[in-house]
């Protein structure tokens, strides 16, 4: 039984979110798997909050008043980002594996990064400002 | 009738071709390891498949047995042999004075030589000492050291041999009259003790052979002789490179995957179950490495390691002879059960097994020729393939 | 050389059959020089005679020595303490993951060398027959430069690290595919089946881990979405061919 211990296993999922010891590609995998279960989880708050208009007009007017709350248009940013950062990343691993630049894969990571860090402030900016 | 039964000791080079060799002649073998396959000196080789030519001059019978072995090895073992051949490279007027004897001797001997121009040595190797004066192409090759190994134990496996693999032998069972009945044994991954008893006990312990000896008051004469080695992180060479002239020290340079190793040197220890590496061997050996390859004083140094040869009989250092010796402890000792075989090299492995699987069946009575050299080996993955013994 | 010794806690995994696995410590006095599987053989040789680990070559022609070294995949014979650690520090070394262990540090390699022999790996090979893929312009180039598969030497490190191969057994592995697209479906087309499966290539999911820590330059991930490429050739070519 010991020997099974060190075994691959489904329920070492958690190992997938383990950066210890990890380099670019490990956190870029980290990153893809937190953005992928964070817009899944906003794609059924989504279908709730869709929900409220079949409650009729006064349900979904109380809604929008909440939806102004800088709490809430945080949480929308970190929508944005995450769809942002599981979209470049997205495109890194799509050209990697149609061949480019797979020994440059480091150097495209956080370049993609760097594109959506700039992205993301912009988001920002404008979400907070408008 | 049930098989005879023998308990190898030690899973090196002697230990897994002569498992091989037993099995094939219908012995029930088992190997005991108390590490995993070439925990010693086996693992650590140099890794030259010696074509004889270092030791022509000076030590026929040592050649003769490598170029054999050689051509045998490689008929079947290739799967683990860089076959690429070698040079001998002669950098001053002292070498070219030991051509002559270097011709003479390999042709006695009977090893293919050919006599090649510098221009033509540089164009083959371009990172040899660009002052070479002259050189030879001898049959040299380069071999994976745990690869040779294991695929001697994953045929033997395949053929019924059984490995005990981090189990250490504690002590030899005696019968009271001093005769070997089996081992006393420890098995390490799970603190268990058991007694195995055999029809003959084979010591293939190498360098260790007369520590196991020892524990029935007898001794054989093997000096264990480290020596070290270091690989550098670039190929400079694709053959093995020697310098013509008496054996010495880092006077070998031969390339392993991406890397060339230099070697070696000789001396004496004490302990030899932790030799250190010192540091003024590895210095000696980016120097002389330099000589043959100058482009070595440069390279970064990828790993720093050391063997420890089983050399038998007196002399010093260099002097001994490489060969090997089986030794019937009823001839030397009036010990019945027990053989011993050290000293040799990993080229002449099989040799040595042969040696000792004759020197068993005829203490037992067994008439069953040696078929080793005629048997192609597996892939040396089948010893990873089925599974070791373990108690239970 | 030889400057001051360091003092060191080396930190080993232990597990005897039928113990729960725990840590051991070993404070012992290293050269900053030396390599890791010098301390551990040390700890063998004069502390502990039961422990047991795997090492045969020392410079990193076999792949027998490959460990965990501080939660990093490392080959223990090249690895100098002094990269992994400083003076007065633990040093944890543990075995590979995603293999079965067998004891302390050994792991059972059965299954991935089972896999290396299905896809035909070639492991030592005649200068002739390996090819350096992407030869330099001068050896004096930075060896990682160029790379030859038959530089594997099988040592796990890939399937340890690899994040991919820590929730399936049944994942073929980095080094396996890397075989896999050494051989080529030119030149074996019966890996097709093999590779492009749930298991096979597709379940790699761009971690990049196992290139990062191969002791050998081989670079299983572009070997790995080099083979991608090529089952895609394969498998579009089969729909205009007539059956």
């Amino acid at each position: 039984m010991e020997k099974q211990r060190n075994h691959p296993s489904p329920l070492k999922f958690w190992l997938w979110f383990n950066p210890i010891g990890r380099q670019a590609g490990g956190w870029a995998y980290i990153l893809h798997r937190i953005t992928a279960l964070g817009l899944t989880f906003y794609l059924y708050l989504h279908l709730i909050v869709l929900g409220l208009l079949a409650k009729g007009p006064d349900g979904y007017d109380q809604f929008l008043v909440l939806a102004h709350s800088p709490l809430f248009v945080f949480g929308e940013l970190l929508v944005v980002a995450a769809g942002i950062l599981h979209g470049l990343n997205g495109m890194r691993i799509a050209l990697t594996t149609l061949g480019v630049s797979v020994t440059r894969q480091k150097q495209l990571f956080f370049g993609l990064m760097a594109i959506a860090a700039i992205a993301i402030l912009v988001f920002g900016i404008r979400m907070f400002t408008v | 009738m049930s098989k005879p039964h023998a308990i190898i000791i030690g899973a090196g080079f002697t230990g897994t071709a002569t498992a091989h060799d037993l099995a094939l002649r219908g012995f029930d073998v088992t190997v005991i390891e108390r590490g995993d396959i070439c925990h010693g000196t086996s693992g650590r080789t140099h890794g030259l498949l010696h074509s004889g030519g270092r030791y022509a001059v000076k030590d026929q019978e040592s050649a003769i047995e490598c170029i054999t072995e050689n051509t045998i090895l490689r008929r079947i073992v290739p799967q683990v042999i860089e076959p690429n051949g070698g040079l001998f490279i002669a950098l001053d007027e002292s070498d070219l004075a030991y051509a002559e004897q270097f011709i003479e001797s390999c042709e006695e001997c009977h090893i293919p030589l050919e006599e090649i121009k510098p221009q033509e040595a540089l164009r083959r190797e371009p990172h040899i000492n660009p002052r070479v004066l002259t050189a030879f192409m001898i049959p040299d090759g380069t071999f994976d050291p745990l690869r040779l190994a294991l695929a001697f134990a994953g045929t033997a496996k395949r053929n019924g041999a059984k490995f005990r693999t981090y189990t250490e032998v504690k002590k030899l069972i005696t019968d009271g009259k001093g005769n070997i009945t089996g081992v006393n044994l420890l098995d390490l991954k799970s603190g268990k003790s058991a007694e195995l008893y055999a029809d003959i006990v084979v010591n293939a312990t190498g360098a260790w052979a007369g520590e196991i000896v020892e524990t029935v008051g007898v001794n054989v004469p093997v000096k264990p002789t480290p020596g070290v080695m270091v690989a550098f992180e670039q190929r400079f060479v694709q053959r093995t490179v020697n310098r013509l002239n008496k054996p010495g020290d880092g006077d070998i340079v031969l390339p392993q995957r991406r890397m060339v190793v230099v070697g070696t040197t000789s001396f004496e220890v004490d302990s030899l179950d932790y030799v250190p590496v010192l540091e003024d061997h590895v210095k000696l050996m980016i120097e002389r490495g330099a000589q043959l390859i100058p482009a070595i004083a440069g390279a970064k140094i990828r790993g720093k390691y050391m063997a420890t040869r089983p050399l038998i009989g007196g002399g010093e250092g260099r002097s001994v002879a490489r060969t090997f010796k089986c030794y019937d402890h009823k001839e030397m000792h009036n010990l019945d059960g027990l053989v011993t075989i050290t000293g040799g090299k990993a080229t002449t492995l099989r040799a040595m097994a042969e040696k000792t699987a004759d020197v068993v069946c005829t203490k037992l009575g067994i008439n069953a020729p040696c078929v080793t050299a005629e048997t192609p080996l597996l892939s040396y993955r089948q010893y990873y393939l089925q599974p070791n013994e373990d108690f239970s | 050389m030889s400057p001051a010794k360091w003092n060191i806690i080396l930190k080993i995994h232990r597990q005897k059959q039928g113990e729960a696995p725990h840590f051991e410590e070993f404070p012992m006095q290293v050269d900053p020089d030396e390599y890791v599987l010098d301390a551990v053989e040390r700890v063998w040789a004069f502390m502990d005679r039961s422990l047991c680990f795997r090492h045969a070559c020392h410079h990193s022609t076999c792949g027998a020595c490959g460990m965990r070294v501080n939660d990093v995949e490392k080959l223990t014979c090249i690895t100098p303490i002094r990269e992994v650690t400083r003076d007065g520090a633990t040093l944890k070394v543990e075995p590979l993951r995603n293999f079965p262990v067998v004891s302390d540090l050994a792991v059972d390699m059965g299954t991935f060398y089972s896999r290396m022999e299905t896809v035909g790996a070639r492991a030592v090979l005649p200068v002739s027959e390996a090819e350096i893929e992407n030869p330099p312009t001068t050896w004096d180039a930075d060896e990682s430069q160029y790379i030859r598969l038959a530089d594997c030497i099988e040592c796990g490190l890939c399937i340890s690290a690899c994040p991919a191969a820590a929730t399936s057994t049944e994942y073929l592995g980095p080094a396996v595919l890397a075989g896999a697209q050494d051989q080529g479906l030119k030149r074996n087309l019966k890996l097709l089946e093999l590779v492009d499966s749930e298991d096979g290539l597709w379940r790699c999911h761009s971690a990049f881990e196992c290139t990062a820590v191969c002791p050998s330059f081989v670079d299983p991930a572009r070997r790995i979405m080099d083979l991608r490429m090529q089952v895609i050739e394969e498998r579009f070519k089969r729909l205009f061919r007539k059956p």
